[in-house]
């Protein structure tokens, strides 16, 4: 119904990095297709553009581009296709969508949301746990 | 190499559009605007594969999302010939413009082709090639 994303059978390994950067960059372009889909399902036209979220799902890819071992990133591809299947078949909201992955940005959302009156303890606070 | 892109596009413009004729026109135009420094050159054998070279505004239309995606200064110049590697994308910044090509232009590029982008260039003749198909 709603699914732009084929089931794919999870393969079992890649036999090398080559093949898993394949993998990687067939999930982001699955990713890219259903954004369209995506959009339309969250309502979400007046908040993101699909250039942005496309630079979103790039940049949570790049997060993990360090990681050398084939299997890592396969179970990676198998947690990030998990995800993406969810949010295309409506299991999320509009909620989850945009607190995951569009708020906090600064290059999409501008600080104006951030308190700058506060103090430089308060902004470290509310930045992350351990400072 | 870009003086002969840009030569025999101009001359692909200003000449009839019959697209069946449009290599044979480009060669003889390409020829005889190139100065002495080309003479003994020919052609490389990349042109036999393009039907036509990719039309200005299509390379324009590249050339404005790969800035914006990468985000290059202004001042950097981004012309057919540049290559991805070279203004500083990486293989998932290639991948990323040629899904925004995709969407810009409608189009669906597959798995091959898409591996072999390199250049600017290359990529506004893929999606000649594609629109012309369609």
């Amino acid at each position: 119904m709603a699914s732009t994303v084929k089931y794919v059978r999870v393969s079992p390994n890649s036999a090398s990095l080559e093949e898993a950067r394949r993998r990687v960059f067939d999930f982001f372009k699955t990713a890219c297709r259903s954004i369209p889909t995506i959009m339309e399902i969250y309502n979400i036209d007046d908040v993101v553009t699909p250039t942005q979220l496309r630079s979103i799902v790039a940049s949570e890819i790049r997060k993990n581009s360090h990681i050398s071992n084939p299997k890592v990133i396969d179970m990676l591809l198998f947690k990030g296709t998990e995800e993406l299947n969810n949010i295309v078949e409506h299991s999320k909201q509009r909620h989850h969508i945009l607190g995951q992955y569009v708020l906090g940005r600064p290059e999409i959302t501008p600080d104006s949301a951030t308190k700058e009156q506060g103090s430089e303890y308060l902004k470290n606070f509310f930045r992350s746990n351990y400072f | 190499m870009a003086s002969v892109t840009a030569s025999s596009v101009k001359f692909s413009s200003v000449s009839s559009l019959i697209k069946q004729n449009q290599v044979s026109n480009l060669k003889k135009a390409s020829l005889s605007f190139t100065g002495n420094a080309f003479q003994s050159r020919r052609l490389p054998v990349r042109r036999f594969h393009v039907a036509c070279a990719a039309k200005p505004e299509t390379v324009n239309k590249v050339v404005d999302i790969v800035r914006k995606q990468l985000a290059l200064p202004d001042d950097r110049a981004v012309n057919g010939e540049s290559k991805f590697s070279v203004l500083g994308a990486d293989s998932l910044d290639t991948v990323e413009i040629v899904m925004g090509l995709e969407e810009e232009f409608g189009i669906c590029v597959e798995e091959e082709s898409a591996q072999s982008i390199s250049t600017v260039q290359e990529a506004a003749d893929l999606i000649e090639e594609l629109l012309e198909k369609k």
